[in-house]
């Protein structure tokens, strides 16, 4: 996986993004940002690759990139879906919207199904208080979902898939 | 800590626990408690390492904020009145501790950790008597971080003191906390493992038992152990050691503090290096001409060769044998006609250096300089040189080997030298090229177990103490078969305590002038002329 490198464009805009910061270390969000997008998924390879790239330690990445639920960690499935189960959303169901959403996809809260289609986690807030309850769709947000929602949405992501489409 | 040090810093007046009190200005409330020796209960802080106010557990009461503040970060003020032990504070701590145990496994009677484990102390002044957390506990990690650390997650507290030794002190960066919230928990990039000259050193430092030394797993309770204060023989760095030991064995070596010679650390080449003590080549009993013999058999043999060398006496030393041990050995040499004293030591490697100021010397013998203090400057140059030509002509009928080296590397120009003496006796740690053909073979001692003292290479004089308990040992120690072998010989009256030969080696060596093992300081003392003394101390060089 040696082969593994940002594009002409991601470079530039990570060069840009060292002029931004008065801290290299703080460029590391962003960057794994950029690699999120270059090469799909954060795995170990991607996230020894911005490493190296920065001058930093592994670890130090692989801390920071587990810190955080919205990073695209390798395994994850195509469709990833991140039910909010704070305060709000607690309040207004999320509990029932992630049981449903478990059930109907046959797997745990954490895991991924067999066919690599649909992950399914359960995070923190996602600052959409007002719109509760909710789940984030790979970079989309579905607010006010009912449970009826929730089934229309995953047969969707299953005929967009079909389609040949990601996202 | 400097400005601790700097007798320029200005005093602050403040109040301890209603007791008013001055302290350096620009000190963390702990700090200057702990100098006036108030300790505040502590978890991620360590004096080594950068400030990372994460576990909470040091909170005082403070007269400038309504809410309790932690005494690791907060720095003390003109005025600023603590209070370490009052309803506020031990509630604050109190609650920290619940917190802790949440999700802590209390596993403490299978734990490495117990006996020595600060969550232990801690929930035993502060920690409640039962939980009142009804929900399942979490669980994380367990499993291989590198060849020589597990990490038991569920202990851990996260309190990134293993983290920041990695960063900072170490430089090697492979620690790192992973995920967050209470699943958080130590762990190393799944292909980079925890492998670095220091790593032993995140075991000690962990405060609670998450960090466990392969090597000492399941090996000891910590309470039953017997603790010497020694110093580690690996380099000639002369880091201080505890040798904690069970039943005669050794079990681990932990750094002790000594901020001259090592801080808090000390490197993993020295700390598993132990295991000679056991090996299948050691030399546990004396043998003349290759059959086993009574030691006094061989200590009588040995006093007659000294009192009838033949022509020129021999004597090679090694630089593992201490001040008192020298000191015996030019005894032997001045009260023959004729004799020569040489050393010989391992070439020297390259000193590795780490960005927290911790170096591993590249001289693998940990006391060149004492004994060099006590035979002579030249006597691991010219001197050995000497020797070794001497021997090489036939020169020398009767020699005297000290061979205790942990690791046997003899270089091949000595081995073939020493076999021209015409009689040979060696003081051998273990059986190998040295002894091989020798007349007489007596057991030396290990570091680990002689008493007296060594010289590291900053001419730091630092006490050695054999592990063993007293009357423990079934066959003494080079410095008494010495003793034994000048008295049978009519040089020396009676055997002595290392610490009384010590006295003798004081009043005729200008070095050692002055010094004794009682009034040594724990951190050693510097030997006068074999390092540049600060301007201003009495001593000069010699």
């Amino acid at each position: 996986m040696s082969d593994l490198k940002f594009s002409e464009k991601g470079m530039k805009k990570y060069e840009w993004l060292l002029t931004r910061y008065p801290d290299k270390q703080a460029v590391l969000l962003p960057a794994l940002r950029i690699a999120e997008a270059e090469f799909g998924e954060l795995g170990i390879p991607e996230m020894k690759y911005v490493a190296d790239l920065m001058g930093i330690s592994p670890a130090r990445v692989y801390g920071v990139v587990t810190f955080y639920t919205h990073f695209r960690r390798a395994g994850t499935g195509t469709f990833h879906i991140q039910v909010c189960s704070t305060l709000s959303c607690a309040l207004r169901g999320s509990q029932e919207l992630a049981d449903h959403i478990a059930k109907r996809l046959g797997i745990e809260m954490g895991e991924t199904t067999e066919d690599g289609m649909f992950s399914v986690s359960k995070v923190e807030c996602l600052g959409s208080c007002d719109t509760a309850p909710m789940f984030q769709l790979n970079d989309n947000y579905h607010e006010n979902l009912t449970l009826d929602d929730v089934d229309r949405i995953i047969e969707d992501c299953k005929k967009e898939s079909a389609r040949g489409g990601a996202r | 800590m400097s400005e601790a040090t700097n007798p320029e810093t200005p005093l602050v007046n403040w109040v301890l626990n209603g007791q008013p009190v001055q302290s350096p200005a620009g000190m963390t409330i702990f700090e200057a408690a702990k100098a006036l020796e108030t300790t505040i209960p502590n978890f991620c802080y360590h004096p080594g390492l950068t400030i990372a106010g994460n576990c909470r557990i040091c909170m005082v009461e403070s007269n400038r904020s309504k809410k309790p503040v932690i005494s690791c970060s907060e720095r003390i003020a003109e005025g600023l009145e603590i209070q370490t032990e009052s309803p506020m504070a031990i509630e604050a701590r109190n609650a920290v501790m619940e917190f802790q145990l949440i999700n802590h496994p209390l596993d403490c009677p299978v734990c490495d950790k117990a006996g020595e484990c600060d969550l232990q102390d801690y929930s035993y002044d502060h920690g409640p008597d039962r939980s009142r957390f009804d929900e399942e506990k979490n669980i994380r990690h367990t499993k291989e971080l590198g060849p020589t650390i597990d990490i038991w997650g569920n202990r851990c507290i996260v309190c990134t003191r293993c983290v920041r030794f990695c960063d900072e002190i170490s430089g090697t960066g492979e620690l790192c906390v992973v995920e967050r919230g209470d699943r958080s928990v130590v762990d190393v990039f799944p292909t980079v493992p925890i492998d670095n000259p220091l790593a032993g050193n995140v075991v000690d430092i962990c405060p609670v038992g998450a960090l466990i030394s392969n090597d000492f797993k399941f090996e000891a309770r910590i309470w039953n152990m017997r603790k010497t204060d020694s110093v580690c023989a690996g380099c000639a760095r002369g880091c201080n050691v505890e040798v904690q030991s069970l039943d005669g064995f050794v079990k681990r070596l932990v750094p002790r503090e000594n901020m001259e010679v090592n801080k808090w650390w000390m490197c993993d080449e020295g700390r598993y290096d132990y295991r000679y003590l056991l090996a299948d080549e050691r030399v546990t009993a004396c043998t003349k001409d290759g059959e086993p013999v009574e030691d006094h058999d061989a200590h009588e043999t040995l006093a007659h060769w000294l009192q009838d060398p033949g022509g020129t006496l021999g004597i090679l030393v090694d630089p593992y044998i201490t001040c008192e041990e020298a000191f015996l050995v030019e005894q032997i040499a001045s009260h023959a006609n004729n004799a020569l004293v040489g050393g010989w030591k391992p070439a020297d490697g390259t000193a590795q250096s780490f960005p927290g100021q911790f170096t591993i010397s590249g001289e693998k013998a940990p006391n060149r300089l004492g004994v060099e203090a006590v035979l002579g400057k030249l006597v691991f140059g010219s001197q050995g040189h000497a020797l070794r030509t001497a021997l090489e002509k036939g020169q020398v009928s009767t020699l005297i080997v000290f061979a205790g080296f942990p690791h046997p590397d003899p270089d091949d120009a000595w081995v073939q030298a020493i076999r021209k003496a015409k009689r040979r006796a060696v003081f051998a740690l273990q059986a190998g090229a040295w002894t091989e053909g020798a007349g007489l073979v007596i057991p030396g001692a290990s570091p680990f177990e002689k008493d007296g003292t060594y010289a590291n290479e900053d001419g730091r004089l630092q006490r050695v103490r054999s592990f063993h308990a007293p009357g423990d040992v079934e066959w003494s120690h080079d410095l008494q078969r010495l003793q034994a072998v000048l008295r049978i010989a009519g040089l020396r009256p009676r055997s002595l305590s290392s610490s009384a030969v010590f006295r003798e080696l004081a009043d005729v060596k200008k070095p050692f002038h002055g010094l004794s093992h009682s009034t040594l300081p724990a951190t050693g003392a510097p030997l006068p002329g074999f390092i540049p003394l600060p301007v201003g101390v009495e001593g000069g060089s010699v």
